[in-house]
């Protein structure tokens, strides 16, 4: 324990070094030397909590109103903390390079790194306090942290929209949290976590309530859908390495809470495990539908962690029916997968990131439709990307693969007790199948139209290579995901601990390695890639004596770059069979005659429906009552004003009957 | 005797996509009153193309020329968990349809990210709408193989195995996973209705278009790839009809299974003969039909296994 609490101190050390030292250089190695020194002095006792599953204890006298802070890193703590701290400090390596053409221009780096550290901190504060107004200390550090990060670009007006719209949301959940925490506050009368367990643990209506209002807050700080909107704004703003971190690391605190308080709940109600595995179905498949229309290569990747935390949750879901049921293969299933899942996520989540910030870098935009056979020009960022994204689309022989695998052999496991549970989980199935596709979609489309092909726009223009800062984080990242994928024991091992905390009393935990499940499959995976080189060797041995010529035009011989497929119109077939939920904005000023005298333009853009819709809300204000009756046909008014009525009536006595 | 079979498996993998696409042009040829090919042609044309020198454009990188390669060994370790001969994969293991599923997408992935390497619209074109089916076709194929492990207990491709209509439910079921399964197999390896693989009007095809700048041992590749996916999508199907699964001896079974692969092979040519291609915008509907036809599957066995227990 002593080492985290060291950690704390070196990291506030380490911030306030970065605020007052004299030159970038110093302030960057300030932060970055902390951040190390805080991971080696946590990372024994960290494994020593994976190796063994018991908890380290401490506690720490503070004034009033806090009095004593109650410190405990178990399992769950620590799988946490193991990957966030050291991912935070590969972040700001990579920030190094990546704020490097702001340093030249004279901007101070200070606050910066600074807010990275606060960042570590307050994941050291989160994963391990008791106390609740402590851990809404630490909850309030990364949120501000985070939105001053995000603004870093802040004189250009677009950031600050973004950035407010992030500090507003995450402050709605804040609400939400503190409402939460009140009413378990009120029911135990001690801010300590172990007392509202207590509370928690008996079944009845605050339980559920309580339930509702920590779910409503950890989804908006994870960025579910329908409390996604922020996000994609957020990430296109923020600095690349602010966005890795904010989507694979810092947000990932919302899924911790969320467990965390499962863990205190004891045996959930069976509607807890199917609300969780519908939210996160649904947000896996917005959030997925929303990435395959972006044009905006950060976005993407954006929505892309709002289906991410998705599948995680549609594993944690599977895992809260398992102990509803008292089913511990689906307990172990689910956690098992949706833990392992949310650190691949964060391994492949950075990397994309990173590679996306070394476009922008290189030529300043991450619109797909400018960009254009980036692959000849950054080798190395297009690789990586490549790497990521197949990562992501869960392809073998890679980390998401082994993730989505374990939360499907949940899935279809049949050890449902009902006939339809089973069918609801089979079906939960295909659509994390039809999730994959999209997924591969999407990321084709993305790496497709960014590194392949030609160059579309030629006031791009591509500077100089990616430096060092920025590749080294990216290749620790990618060996993290070959990895995995190649031997899935090595993310078990960081999950596992974490796995067996959920347990269901009296029925013995099942099997937390997977053995049976993945033994064949790391077989099959070796296999799939030997096949795979033997085939690449021969074949690139074959193509030794090619001959180069310019692509086949199909007879067309006149053919420009700008003719090639862009990213809308790659995705065009596939979003019009999802029009319902995905609305196009589209702007056109064509003449009609035959000969056009005048040019004219014609521009498509995709916006996010819940955005819309919540502004449109917002704008009318009471006027929506009088706009949404004025949309009923007048005739049948009177008819569905009798039906809202009795709708009023029916809800009141079920409300009544309830009591 | 496991090694035996798996001998037996990589052998019925090595041979019977030449035999299956001679099948299917046999047939065609037949319908159409010609001779048509040789047996060997397939093999023959393979051969020819591995002895040319490929041509590469210059906008190509080494996405292009690693996509072939990726796309045949895809297909053939996808070959090794389908129950080819009838009888459970000696590779196979729990959960190997979701593994083979995600095979099957990384060769997908590596064919749509070679045809966006050449910068050509055409190949764009094509590399869109497989992405664009494929998101509508795995949730179908995921439904209708997670219902047979439901009915039948089973947790790999054994499932397929055990499925067989013994009663009423039973073929209801049954019936409509063939029906899921066959145009998984037809939109998945680029056959009538929903693709034409003879056609060279470059706007209208699918997979034809995303190989148009491949040649020589890429060329090769890719066709094997896809004539090795279309035999092992045709077995795990002939797995299904098989009527001596279970009760004669493996050699009986094995042959039958593979009769029945080119027997289907037969149906195909039948089929593309016949029907002529869908248009592009109803292709999607084509698909909705395997994901109804799957729905209705699970329904069956909702209504079954809820009966029983």
């Amino acid at each position: 324990m002593i080492g985290v609490v060291l950690a704390c101190a070196v990291l506030i050390a380490g911030a306030i070094l970065a605020l007052a030292l004299p030159r970038n250089g110093l302030r960057a190695a300030a932060a970055i030397s902390s951040q190390a020194l805080a991971c080696l002095l946590t990372i024994s006792p960290l494994v020593g909590v994976l190796r063994s599953g018991t908890a380290m204890e401490g506690s720490w006298a503070w004034s009033y109103p806090v009095e004593i802070v109650a410190l405990r890193v178990d399992a769950l703590s620590a799988f946490f903390l193991v990957w966030s701290l050291p991912m935070t400090l590969l972040g700001t390596v990579y920030a190094v390079g990546y704020l490097k053409p702001y340093f030249t221009a004279g901007r101070n780096g200070g606050p910066q790194f600074a807010l990275l550290n606060m960042t570590s901190l307050a994941f050291l504060m989160v994963y391990s306090v008791q106390n609740a107004l402590v851990f809404l200390l630490g909850w309030e550090i990364a949120a501000v942290a985070a939105w001053l990060m995000v603004i870093w670009d802040y004189r250009n007006q677009k950031v600050r929209f973004a950035g407010f719209n992030y500090l507003v949301s995450t402050h709605l959940g804040l609400f939400v949290l503190v409402a939460a925490f009140m009413l378990l506050y009120a029911e135990s009368g001690s801010m300590d976590f172990r007392s509202f367990g207590v509370v928690l643990a008996k079944p009845g209506r605050l339980r559920s309530a309580a339930f509702l209002l920590l779910g409503v807050s950890f989804a908006l700080k994870s960025a579910f859908f329908p409390f996604h909107a922020w996000l994609p704004r957020a990430h296109s703003a923020a600095p690349a390495h602010v966005s890795a971190l904010m989507s694979g690391v810092i947000h990932k605190a919302g899924l911790f809470a969320f467990l965390r308080f499962m863990l205190l709940l004891g045996k959930p109600d069976e509607w807890m495990g199917w609300a969780v595995l519908v939210f996160g179905a649904s947000s896996a498949f917005f959030g997925v539908l929303y990435t395959s229309a972006q044009r905006d290569l950060k976005r993407l990747l954006g929505y892309s962690s709002t289906e991410n935390v998705g599948i995680a949750a549609m594993g944690f879901g599977l895992g809260l029916l398992g102990m509803a049921w008292g089913s511990p293969g689906l307990v172990a299933a689910g956690f098992g997968g949706g833990l392992l899942h949310l650190f691949n996520h964060a391994l492949f989540k950075c990397l994309l990131f990173y590679a996306a910030g070394a476009v922008y870098r290189a030529t300043h935009t991450v619109d797909l439709e400018r960009l254009g056979g980036l692959l000849r020009r950054l080798p190395r960022a297009g690789w990586l990307f490549l790497l990521g994204a197949a990562a992501i689309s869960a392809l073998p022989p890679l980390n998401g693969f082994v993730s989505e695998l374990i939360i499907y052999s949940g899935l279809l496991s049949g050890a449902a007790p009902s006939a339809p549970a089973n069918a609801a989980l089979v079906t939960s199935s295909a659509l994390l199948a039809f999730v994959g596709a999209v997924s591969a979609l999407s990321m084709v489309r993305a790496f497709g139209v960014a590194f392949l092909g030609r160059p579309r726009d030629a006031s791009v223009h591509v500077s100089a290579p990616t430096p060092p800062w920025m590749t080294a984080p990216m290749y620790l990242h990618a060996a993290g995901i070959v990895l995995v994928g190649l031997y899935p024991g090595a993310g078990l091992v960081v999950t596992r601990a974490a796995t067996s905390l959920f347990t269901i009393a009296g029925v013995p935990a099942a099997d937390t390695s997977f053995a049976a499940l993945l033994g064949p499959v790391q077989t099959g995976v070796r296999v799939l890639v030997a096949v795979t080189l033997i085939a690449s060797v021969v074949g690139l041995y074959l193509g030794r004596r090619a001959r180069r010529h310019v692509t086949w035009g199909c007879g067309y011989t006149a053919t420009n770059s700008r003719m090639q497929y862009t990213a809308s119109s790659f995705s065009a077939q596939f979003t019009g069979l999802f029009e319902a939920f995905l609305p196009q904005l589209r702007r056109e000023h064509v003449s009609r005659e035959i000969f056009p005298a005048e040019p004219g333009h014609i521009g498509t853009h995709h916006v996010d429906a819940v955005e819309r819709r919540m502004f449109e809300v917002l704008g009318q204000g009471e006027e929506i009552i009088t706009n949404a009756s004025n949309r009923i046909p007048e005739q049948p008014r009177f008819a569905f004003a009798a039906g809202l009525l009795a709708l009023v009536i029916a809800v009141g006595l079920l409300i009544g009957a309830a009591r | 005797m496991s090694a035996l079979a798996a001998a037996c498996q990589l052998a019925a993998l090595f041979v019977m996509p030449t035999i299956v696409v001679f099948a299917i042009n046999r047939t065609k040829a037949i319908w159409s009153g010609r001779r048509g090919q040789p047996l060997m042609q397939f093999a023959y044309d393979v051969i020819r193309l591995l002895r040319k020198v490929p041509v590469y454009s210059d906008v190509t990188t080494m996405v292009f020329r690693l996509a072939p390669y990726v796309v045949v060994a895809t297909a053939v370790v996808s070959g090794l968990l389908v129950p080819v001969l009838g009888l459970s994969s000696p590779f196979g293991f729990p959960f190997d349809f979701v593994a083979f599923a995600y095979v099957w997408g990384l060769g997908r992935m590596a064919l749509m990210l070679g045809a966006l390497d050449t910068g050509s619209s055409f190949e764009g074109m094509g590399a869109s709408r497989e992405a664009t089916f494929s998101a509508l076709l795995e949730p179908a194929f995921i439904l209708v193989t997670g219902a047979a492990c439901l009915l039948t207990g089973q947790r790999s491709f054994a499932s397929v195995l055990a499925l067989r209509p013994t009663d009423g439910v039973l073929a209801v079921v049954w019936l409509a996973s063939l029906v899921a399964l066959f145009v998984v197999v037809q939109v998945e390896s680029a056959r009538m209705p929903v693709d034409d693989p003879t056609t060279h009007l470059e706007l209208t095809m699918v997979h034809e278009v995303m190989i148009l700048d491949h040649s020589g041992a890429d060329l090769a590749a890719l066709h094997v790839g896809s004539a090795v996916k279309l035999t092992v999508g045709l077995s795990l199907i002939a797995a299904l009809l098989n009527p001596f699964v279970g009760g004669a001896s493996a050699v009986v079974v094995g042959a039958a299974n593979l009769g029945l692969t080119i027997l289907l092979g037969v149906a195909i040519g039948t089929v593309e003969s016949l029907i002529a291609r869908l248009k592009l915008r109803a292709v999607p509907q084509y698909i909705v039909v395997a994901l109804v036809a799957a729905g209705v599957a699970l329904l069956a066995t909702t209504f079954r296994t809820g009966g029983a227990g």
